[in-house]
């Protein structure tokens, strides 16, 4: 099945999409997750006038088009346009963090991170604030009654919801990794030649690559690329899942 | 060291408590009784200081908790133990649990290293965890996950780990309300034991005959009022008040 890609490019090509769509996906995952516990426990725990419509507006963007959100972030990522310049569309805030420190983010890693970033972030703040809320109040009670301060009782509720955060977690891994339409914008698909027609991925992902495979007309690498992609999706759900029950048992 | 000074609760139309006076003497049990709904729980939870009274004070040693700070009325909470008529364990093991009122006690750098020291291996019991759990017969069971434990067991947990702060007031709401005969014997020894170290006890319960075992001084609250407390034989024996005793016969009913 890995004929046809490990033929043409070899088996350092194939590793090198694998490695920056980890890359990417875990770093993007790990940033959500810092950023939606944060949220979801001032939500959780809050009290503010606001919460609600703040808790609609990240439940809507469970169900952001990451080609939308792609687009956003390149033209934030971007000064002048995509290439080449003509494209300034005059908004306040386009093209703040076309370089940062010195460095343009544009078509790079880190702009596919930024993306899956904004695209995780409400999957994992959402299921995560739903198992803060699911949790009994009677937790709350018990340690509070034990003598715990109020930010005892926050991390007593959310060591309670550990497993909901996992499964948010998931989740937000499960968005990132199998999304196509956000990094193909902002990271642009590139695999750079090393000489002897051999290439790396640089910005190429799974999915993007199977994008590309399939518009060559190359299904069987294509579908051998989703297997791959299926196989890491299995593979974090199943290591999840163990320690899920590791907690539990 | 814990009392209620004519405290009020609730709202203008619907009170759930009136003007009631109470108060925990060490070494000594005092049982709350009435029927369900009658503003028992709500009594416990003002006296645990879980929030302020609408009207009257709660005084411990002999200020009103709610003018202090908010770091010693923290300090005045600590003093107290309370036990839950449902089940209120974390998900996690029984030493944890019963040791959970110790640990939020420790300074944060104390905990982290605890913390850290229980991923590599599992951390020694502490004395007044294993006394408080033994207390309640569940010493053998400490490493075992919460979550696994039977009603009864739950509650002789959820018991062991307010004793285990070493409380002077322990509060109980309907601490065996849902338990066998043997779990509600075994809670009622523990009962005894918190007595004998000079703890007081306020434990609120819809069951006279237990209270006749176990308390010193009864209260019978109805519609939010303490219409009568005295020493234990002569609440049942002799009640002043007349729906007092109608209650205590039985022919109140609600």
């Amino acid at each position: 099945m890995f004929g046809g890609i490990i033929a043409e490019f070899g088996t350092r090509y194939l590793i090198s999409i694998v490695v920056v769509t980890l890359q990417v996906s875990l770093a993007a995952v790990s940033i959500s997750t810092l950023v939606s516990v944060v949220l979801a426990g001032v939500l959780g725990f809050g009290d503010f006038r606001g919460k609600g419509v703040l808790v609609s507006v990240i439940n809507t963007g469970m169900g952001f088009p990451s080609v939308v959100v792609g687009l956003v972030v390149l033209l934030l990522l971007s000064n002048a346009g995509p290439v080449g310049g003509g494209f300034d569309l005059g908004l306040p805030g386009v093209g703040v963090l076309y370089s940062f420190g010195g460095v343009e983010l544009l078509y790079t890693p880190t702009a596919m991170v930024v993306s899956q970033v904004v695209l995780a972030t409400p999957v994992i703040t959402s299921v995560t604030l739903s198992a803060i809320e699911s949790v009994d109040p009677s937790i709350r009670d018990a340690a509070f009654a034990a003598g715990g301060t109020a930010r005892d009782v926050q991390i007593a509720v959310v060591r309670e919801a550990r497993y909901g955060l996992v499964t948010a977690v998931l989740a937000g891994f499960g968005r990132a990794v199998s999304e196509v339409g956000s990094v193909l914008i902002v990271g642009g698909n590139i695999a750079i030649a090393t000489g002897g027609g051999a290439r790396v991925s640089f910005t190429r992902t799974l999915t993007t690559a199977i994008t590309l495979e399939a518009r060559q007309g190359n299904y069987g690498t294509g579908i051998a690329l989703g297997v791959v992609l299926l196989t890491i999706a299995l593979a974090v759900n199943g290591l999840g899942n163990v320690v899920r029950d590791r907690g539990r048992a | 060291m814990i009392e209620a000074d004519a405290v009020g609760f609730g709202y203008d139309d619907d009170r759930v408590l009136r003007n009631v006076s109470l108060r925990a003497t060490p070494g000594e049990t005092f049982a709350l009784i009435g029927p369900s709904g009658t503003g028992k729980t709500t009594l416990l939870r003002l006296l645990a200081l879980f929030e302020p009274p609408d009207a009257g004070t709660v005084r411990a040693a002999g200020t009103d908790a709610w003018s202090l700070s908010n770091g010693r009325r923290v300090a005045t909470r600590r003093r107290i133990g309370m036990v839950f008529q449902n089940r209120s364990l974390f998900s996690t093991s029984v030493a944890h649990n019963a040791g959970y009122g110790l640990a939020v006690r420790r300074s944060w750098p104390d905990r982290a290293r605890r913390w850290l020291r229980g991923l590599v291996g599992r951390p020694p019991l502490e004395e007044s965890v294993a006394d408080a759990l033994e207390t309640v017969g569940l010493r053998e069971a400490a490493h075992r996950p919460a979550r696994s434990l039977s009603a009864g067991e739950a509650q002789r947990v959820a018991f062991a780990r307010a004793l285990a702060t070493e409380p002077d007031v322990l509060l109980l709401d309907e601490p065996t309300s849902n338990l066998d005969p043997r779990n509600t014997a075994l809670i009622e020894e523990a009962v005894a034991a918190a007595r004998e170290r000079d703890i007081a006890v306020v434990v609120a319960t819809h069951d006279m005959q237990q209270a006749r075992r176990i308390a010193d001084r009864v209260g019978v609250m109805l519609d939010g009022t303490l219409i009568e407390q005295g020493p234990t034989e002569t609440v049942f024996g002799d009640p002043d008040d007349e729906r007092a005793r109608k209650f205590i016969d039985g022919e109140l009913v609600y």
